[in-house]
């Protein structure tokens, strides 16, 4: 059996492609190398692959992996560097190494993930805020024992308010410069790094996160002036990519 | 100004933002320092409808073949993307570099069907670009157009500054590079004008003014240019064998409407139905050879990782070499895992086998287009099938265990009375009766939809002189048939009336008819071919404010001798061909399908046919 794991990025326009979508650009870039993947036996064979963990549409990603079977065996070097060459702008392989585990999926076995967060300061309010006071605001926001937010329950699909607390693992935050890409500067932003519950056994999105710490901390900025990225997933039984 | 942050912030707020991204395997980067001439390629209705559309990725490619041109794209803007961008003040960008269309050499627009005009206008607005050409200074980009609605252009003669008729693949590059050397010679745009209208296929409306009878009806057409050609002949490519064609199309992010290869295997028909127009615009049948479709076929899977192939043409099996592309495909496809469909099949004993060997189509059920429900009106139409065809074949169709059969009819078609409705009816019912004789009551699960859209009259056919059925008219037949197709196991769809008069007004309208566009997407009309943003209330004021009659255009019947607003355009078939066919039509005469003898349609006048009675 020949198992592996490829680690890419995934950022610029890319990232408003859907978790979906992008499924079909892995499976159509296997397609078209030779890399020829492991069909799933059945009515409806599917080829054997699957991301650890899907990305919200919208956010970039410094850490995604997608695991697979292939029919043949090959070198992961060999892997990696087919897939750099098919893969589209934004699309970035970072590496790619054997998987010789017997865990089932990688999505069974992840953990916690870890996210960036990039806030712009209101004009308003840029004088208020420096790094004492988003350090300050951070630990206040955690020192609360309970912080609800709205979840929508997976079997009724219903709106439920629920404890968000005990799934925020850590949270840090910090004021950064940002520049454009003419090396303007865009104004002051918060940056909060956040690790959170990831998986089927608790998981914790990072809207929720931002949502709640937006109102906590009285920041007034429109979501879509935000920018996440992942960084990190982290598995149970040590797994590292 | 850099759109890039916006575009960001916008891309957040909107549905489906992969519409908006650009940047998808095969689409082509230059660098703009490098290239003299940059194109934007304006598909008026959404990115996912566009990039299903084969004629948008062979021109892409025969533009960014040429190293001094850069081809982009660029699509109609959903509703809420629309209402940000104004919102914003964001004007609409090219997906491959995010440049506004104002910043390119020439905006190209493809009429597709004319419920996209005003999409057309729209595109323009959001583009900050004046949508008259009369408002527009030269510095503003060379606005074109092309497409088969562009054989009856005069409805949007006020909005652009050139028409492109016929085949484009040579034709477009040579005028993007006439332009642009034109322009590096210091050329004003009349001057260019000039030297582009030698051009076949070239159609300057700004050349020519149209003037009218007291009762609406073209008088005729004044040259402005000495020079300039009336009328237009339509560009032919007599050989498309070795033209352009994308063997590594650009491939969508998102999911498109078809998701697939496509080859075409030859351009043309030549079975005269009277009501096409495709039947007789893209004369005559042109093929490529088994070996290129192949070649071209295995190349486009190899490039693209698809899983799907399909074939292209007006009638699939009408390829005079398909047993032989059919056999050397089949196996091909089931090696590679690719599934293969072949659309427009004529169903006779040889496509049953090779629908028999393509599994998928079982699921999808077997469709047939009579298009009328009596042997006189099909004979009318010169829809050469025969009550007798359609029931073996549904018969054999049965017998192999198709569950769903699908059927197509337009109604309105001229001489049509009640009988022929009451055919469409029968025809159903024996097919219910079909399956009941052959499957028993274990055929319970069998269904037939019958599907039933409105004739529209349209220009360079048999039909282009006849009268459309009024909306009222049109109503009394839904409603007749409703009654009529209440059978068990029969499905009855039919297609929306008050879009199938506008869309009369524009395949037959003249110039004139601009005002009325124009007037429409003031009143904000746009993407009129979708349910969801169809707005009759800004047509019907339209109407009112500009005072059209809108059976002027719709239920008048013209006289052979009028001089119609597209006699501008020489599609190579020509006008006596159009009246003889539509003549004996009134006697219910059929023609031949001209393979098996020439019927004179004048498209020899021009180029070799090849085809001319090969049968």
């Amino acid at each position: 059996m020949s198992r592996y794991v490829l680690k890419f990025r995934k950022f610029g326009y890319v990232k408003y492609i859907s978790h979906l979508d992008l499924l079909r650009v892995f499976k159509r870039t296997f397609k078209k190398t030779d890399l020829q993947l492991r069909y799933s036996q059945g009515f409806n064979p599917h080829p054997r692959m699957g991301f650890a963990q899907p990305l919200s549409l919208g956010y970039s990603s410094q850490y995604e992996l997608v695991e697979f079977e292939t029919v043949a065996d090959h070198e992961p070097e060999d892997i990696l560097k087919k897939m750099q060459e098919a893969l589209p702008e934004g699309i970035d392989p970072l590496s790619c190494q054997r998987f010789d585990s017997n865990v089932k999926s990688l999505a069974g076995e992840t953990d916690s993930a870890e996210y960036t967060a990039w806030i712009p300061v209101p004009q308003s309010q840029q004088g208020i805020w420096n790094d004492a006071k988003a350090t300050e605001q951070v630990e206040h926001y955690l020192q609360q024992t309970k912080i609800f937010a709205m979840k929508r329950q997976k079997k009724t699909k219903k709106m439920v308010s629920s404890d968000i607390r005990p799934q925020i693992r850590n949270l840090s935050g910090r004021m950064i410069l940002l520049l454009d890409e003419n090396e303007n500067k865009t104004g002051t932003w918060l940056e909060l790094t956040m690790l959170l519950d990831c998986g089927s056994t608790s998981n914790l999105s990072p809207e929720l996160v931002l949502n709640t710490f937006c109102s906590f901390a009285d920041l007034h900025v429109p979501r879509y002036e935000m920018e996440v990225e992942r960084k990190k997933i982290n598995f149970v039984n040590k797994l590292q990519f | 100004m850099n759109y890039t942050l916006k575009l960001n912030q916008l891309l957040k707020r909107v549905e489906k933002p992969g519409r908006y991204i650009g940047g998808e395997i095969n689409s082509v980067k230059k660098d703009p320092e490098k290239v003299r001439g940059r194109f934007a390629f304006c598909f008026p209705d959404l990115y996912e409808i566009g990039m299903s559309y084969l004629g948008m990725q062979i021109l892409y490619k025969a533009l960014n073949d040429r190293p001094d041109i850069w081809c982009e794209r660029s699509f109609a803007p959903s509703g809420d993307m629309e209402h940000l961008m104004r919102e914003e003040g964001m004007p609409l960008l090219t997906l491959e570099s995010k440049t506004p269309l104002s910043e390119m050499d020439i905006v190209g627009f493809t009429l597709q069907y004319e419920m996209s005009f005003t999409t057309v206008l729209n595109m323009l607005d959001l583009a900050g670009i004046p949508i008259r050409r009369d408002e527009r200074s030269e510095s503003f980009p060379l606005i074109i157009a092309g497409g088969p609605c562009a054989f009856n252009p005069e409805p949007m003669a006020d909005f652009i500054d050139i028409f492109l008729i016929g085949d484009g693949e040579l034709l477009l590059p040579e005028l993007t590079e006439l332009f642009i050397e034109s322009r590096d010679h210091g050329l004003s745009r009349e001057e260019f004008y000039h030297k582009a209208c030698r051009l076949d296929g070239v159609y300057i409306p700004s050349l020519y003014e149209v003037n009218y009878h007291e009762d609406g009806t073209v008088k005729e057409f004044c040259k402005l240019y000495d020079d300039a050609p009336f009328p237009v002949r339509r560009s032919i490519i007599e050989n498309i064998e070795n033209l352009p064609f994308p063997t590594e199309p650009v491939i969508p992010f998102i999911e498109a409407v078809h998701d697939r290869s496509v080859v075409e295997t030859f351009r043309g028909c030549t079975r005269g139905c009277r009501f096409c127009q495709a039947g007789m615009i893209y004369r005559p049948v042109r093929e490529r050879s088994v070996e290129t479709i192949l070649d071209l076929a295995e190349k486009q899977l190899a490039h693209t990782g698809n899983d799907e192939l399909s074939l292209l043409s007006l009638s699939t099996s009408d390829y005079s070499r398909f047993e032989d592309l059919a056999n050397a495909l089949i196996p091909a496809c089931r090696k590679e895992n690719v599934s293969l469909s072949l659309p427009s099949l004529r169903i006779d004993q040889f496509a049953f086998n090779v629908l028999n060997q393509i599994q998928q189509y079982r699921k999808s059920g077997l469709t047939y287009a009579p298009e009328a429900g009596t042997q006189r009106l099909r004979d009318v139409i010169n829809k050469g099938v025969t009550d007798e065809d359609i029931y073996k074949s549904v018969e054999q169709a049965l017998e192999l265990g198709w569950n769903h059969i699908k059927l197509y009819f337009m109604i309105g078609l001229p001489t049509e009375t009640d009988e022929d409705l009451d055919g469409i009816a029968e025809i159903a019912k024996k097919i219910i009766d079909l399956n009941y004789k052959i499957n028993g009551s274990r055929g319970g699960r069998f269904r037939v939809t019958v599907s039933v859209s409105n004739f529209v009259p349209k220009a360079d056919t048999p039909f282009q002189w006849e009268s459309q059925n009024t909306a009222e008219e049109f109503s009394r037949k839904h409603n007749y048939l409703s009654e009529k197709l209440r059978i068990k196991g029969v499905t009855f769809h039919y297609h929306d009336n008050t879009t199938s008069s506008y869309e009369a007004v524009f395949a037959r309208g003249d110039r004139r008819c601009g005002k009325l566009l124009q007037a429409a997407f003031e009143n904000g009309a746009r993407l009129d071919g979708w349910t969801e943003y169809f707005r009759p209330e800004a047509w019907e004021k339209a109407f009112e404010e500009t005072g059209t009659d809108r059976g002027f255009y719709t239920e008048r019947k013209r006289s052979f001798d009028e001089i119609l607003p597209w006699d501008i355009v020489d599609s190579g078939v020509s006008k006596n061909y159009l009246k003889k066919e539509a003549q004996r039509a009134y006697s219910a005469e059929k023609s031949m399908d001209c393979r098996h003898g020439c019927t004179g349609c004048g498209i020899s006048r021009y180029v070799k046919c090849e085809q001319e009675g090969c049968l």
